[in-house]
């Protein structure tokens, strides 16, 4: 594989992340628009960790989970009794005033002779981890999609669990759910924590990758693509997320065929898409159809 | 410093009348359709480009660039209808939204590969002096903006309460079911209600634009934000409300912009909106009826 092809498969990969964290929110009812907060977290804080304390990247990527969850709980215990378009406006002003807050984070310390930290609107260089630690391109891939393995195997094994029962009647209807003896808001809150902290993985795992972050990485626009993503890719399972990431960042960046009319054809086909299959190509029927022939066959 | 907190409130006051032209047009089609239409801003760009491309090709006047832009709002807004909420009249809200999403990819990357640079200027709407007030000073566009916003607030007070139409839209924005109950043709409305929106959208665009004196793509993100957080402000759904949002969203921003920098001015703004989201003071979640303003 060629430098470009490792590259846009990583990023497939660590955008995953971000998309399931939206995905998961998804699942249990919510709509966030500020997801792309906790993975700026994470990657902010990853960084720092690594880049400025001399911390090694998996230590510093569970301290950026552990704060991506920590926010998200901070965020989500007043906002989580909010319903659809609240919730997501209520998650939008938190993230955008996440993206401000970054901007006015200036934290510079000398290491190595060089000075390195988040410099405000100018970004963060130097998270340099993977190149000093000689991490080839495709090791680092193959670490980003080692973990993405993990995570989805978890989703998958808790989608046919209890729990993934409960969370999706949560979904459906959390008057019922709650009637049915489920703890609707602890049960909201530990979601957005797990949401935080993939998130915050996704956004360490991207820093690293990328040796530069600023700001505007973290905009509404990264959010609403990882809601996309989410939607398009289909809500009946934990592939769904990682389908909408592969069609948009793999094939049709990746492959580069309508050069700078990507958006146009890519914009197009999701609206006509989303028309025939409103939860996505991978949706509940879908899964649920595959599931029986596997049954049958077995 | 009276003259500094006064000076703030007559530009807070102009600055909110754009944004509130903006929250009228995105109350009017979250009223009809209960969805969220996130490329709102972007047909606005949408329009702005149409304008800025005639402009560059054929030195129109202000009048005509005007026109342009609405109309280039008006035909994109009516496209995003067909596409992303038609289809989802009974289904998904989100999914309504992640297609308005997708098609806001859609007009920003065809404006820029129409016009692929990053800035265009736009021809001002007045080249002179600013208005003296004694002390104060109020810029001619302002006064166009605030003229605007109230000449567009009158006639649409007078289409929803004077008119047969709009006396269908306040039946569909107080309940949809008994609307079509009643013989209103929803699709039809809907489709109405959003060149409407988008009508409104562009005059406000027009105006914006033509008083920065430039047009950029991040317009369409600029107006979908600015839009949402008004008609929240303003307590969501309610277009005496959205007029407020907005006007309180311009005098929030002038005087945090004055006092604490400009990038605390959206800070406050955002701040402001999650506290009371995470509040809920009754009149921000409270449906309005329309009823109670005629």
């Amino acid at each position: 594989m060629d430098e470009y092809t490792i590259g846009v498969l990583t990023n497939v990969g660590l955008f995953t992340f971000l998309a399931l964290s939206a995905y998961l929110l998804l699942i249990a009812g919510e709509m966030s628009f500020g997801q792309q907060a906790f993975f700026g977290v994470g990657a902010y804080s990853g960084g720092i960790l690594t880049a400025m304390y001399g911390l090694q990247l998996p230590l510093a990527a569970l301290g950026a989970m552990v704060l991506g969850a920590l926010a998200a709980t901070l965020v989500g215990l007043p906002t989580l009794r909010l319903r659809g378009l609240y919730f997501a406006m209520a998650t939008l002003a938190a993230a955008e005033m996440a993206r401000i807050l970054f901007e006015l984070f200036h934290f510079q310390i000398e290491v190595e002779g060089e000075t390195t930290g988040p410099d405000g609107t100018q970004g963060f260089r130097g998270i340099r981890w993977v190149f000093e630690h000689g991490v080839e391109p495709l090791e680092y891939m193959a670490l980003v999609y080692a973990l993405l393995l993990v995570v989805l195997a978890a989703f998958l094994a808790v989608e046919r669990s209890r729990l993934g029962a409960t969370l999706r009647s949560l979904g459906e209807d959390p008057e019922l759910a709650a009637s049915l003896g489920v703890n609707v808001g602890r049960l909201k809150l530990g979601v957005a924590a797990v949401a935080g902290a993939l998130a915050a993985l996704g956004g360490v795992l991207f820093a690293h990758h990328n040796t530069y972050i600023e700001p505007r990485n973290f905009d509404i626009m990264l959010g609403v693509h990882s809601l996309a993503y989410a939607l398009i890719g289909g809500l009946g399972t934990a592939l769904g997320p990682l389908l909408g990431v592969a069609l948009d960042i793999g094939v049709l960046e990746g492959s580069r065929i309508f050069g700078g009319a990507r958006m146009i054809v890519f914009g197009g086909l999701v609206a006509v898409l989303l028309v025939f299959r409103p939860r996505g190509l991978l949706d509940e029927r879908v899964v649920h159809w595959f599931g029986v022939r596997a049954f049958k066959r077995s | 410093m009276l003259q500094d907190l006064l000076q703030n409130t007559l530009d807070g006051v102009a600055l909110g009348a754009s944004y509130a032209l903006l929250a009228v047009g995105f109350t009017l089609i979250f009223g009809v359709l209960r969805r969220v239409n996130l490329s709102y801003g972007p047909a606005i760009m949408f329009g702005a480009y149409c304008a800025t491309w005639t402009y560059l090709n054929f030195q129109a006047g202000l009048l005509v660039l005007g026109i342009v832009t609405v109309a280039g709002a008006v035909l994109a807004g009516v496209y995003v209808e067909r596409l992303c909420f038609a289809p989802h009249r009974q289904g998904s809200a989100i999914a309504a939204m992640v297609a308005s999403f997708a098609l806001w990819m859609q007009l920003e990357e065809a404006a820029t590969l129409a016009l692929p640079k990053h800035l265009y200027a736009f021809p001002a709407l007045y080249e002179g002096d600013p208005l003296a007030l004694g002390p104060l000073s109020l810029r001619i566009e302002s006064l166009a903006m605030l003229g605007a916003a109230g000449a567009i607030s009158a006639l649409l007070w007078t289409i929803l309460y004077r008119t047969r139409f709009g006396l269908a839209v306040r039946a569909i924005i107080d309940s949809p079911t008994a609307a079509s109950l009643a013989g209103i043709n929803l699709p039809r409305v809907s489709l109405l209600v959003f060149a409407l929106a988008s009508a409104i959208g562009g005059v406000a665009g027009y105006l914006i634009v033509a008083s920065h004196g430039q047009v950029t793509p991040m317009l369409g993100m600029w107006a979908t934000l600015k839009g949402l957080l008004a008609m929240m402000l303003g307590g969501l759904g309610s277009l005496p409300g959205a007029v407020v949002g907005g006007l309180a969203l311009g005098l929030i921003e002038a005087h945090s912009q004055w006092f604490l920098g400009p990038q605390a001015r959206d800070l406050v703004a955002y701040l402001l909106l999650f506290a009371l989201l995470a509040a809920r003071p009754a009149w921000m979640t409270r449906w309005t009826s329309t009823r109670s303003a005629s």
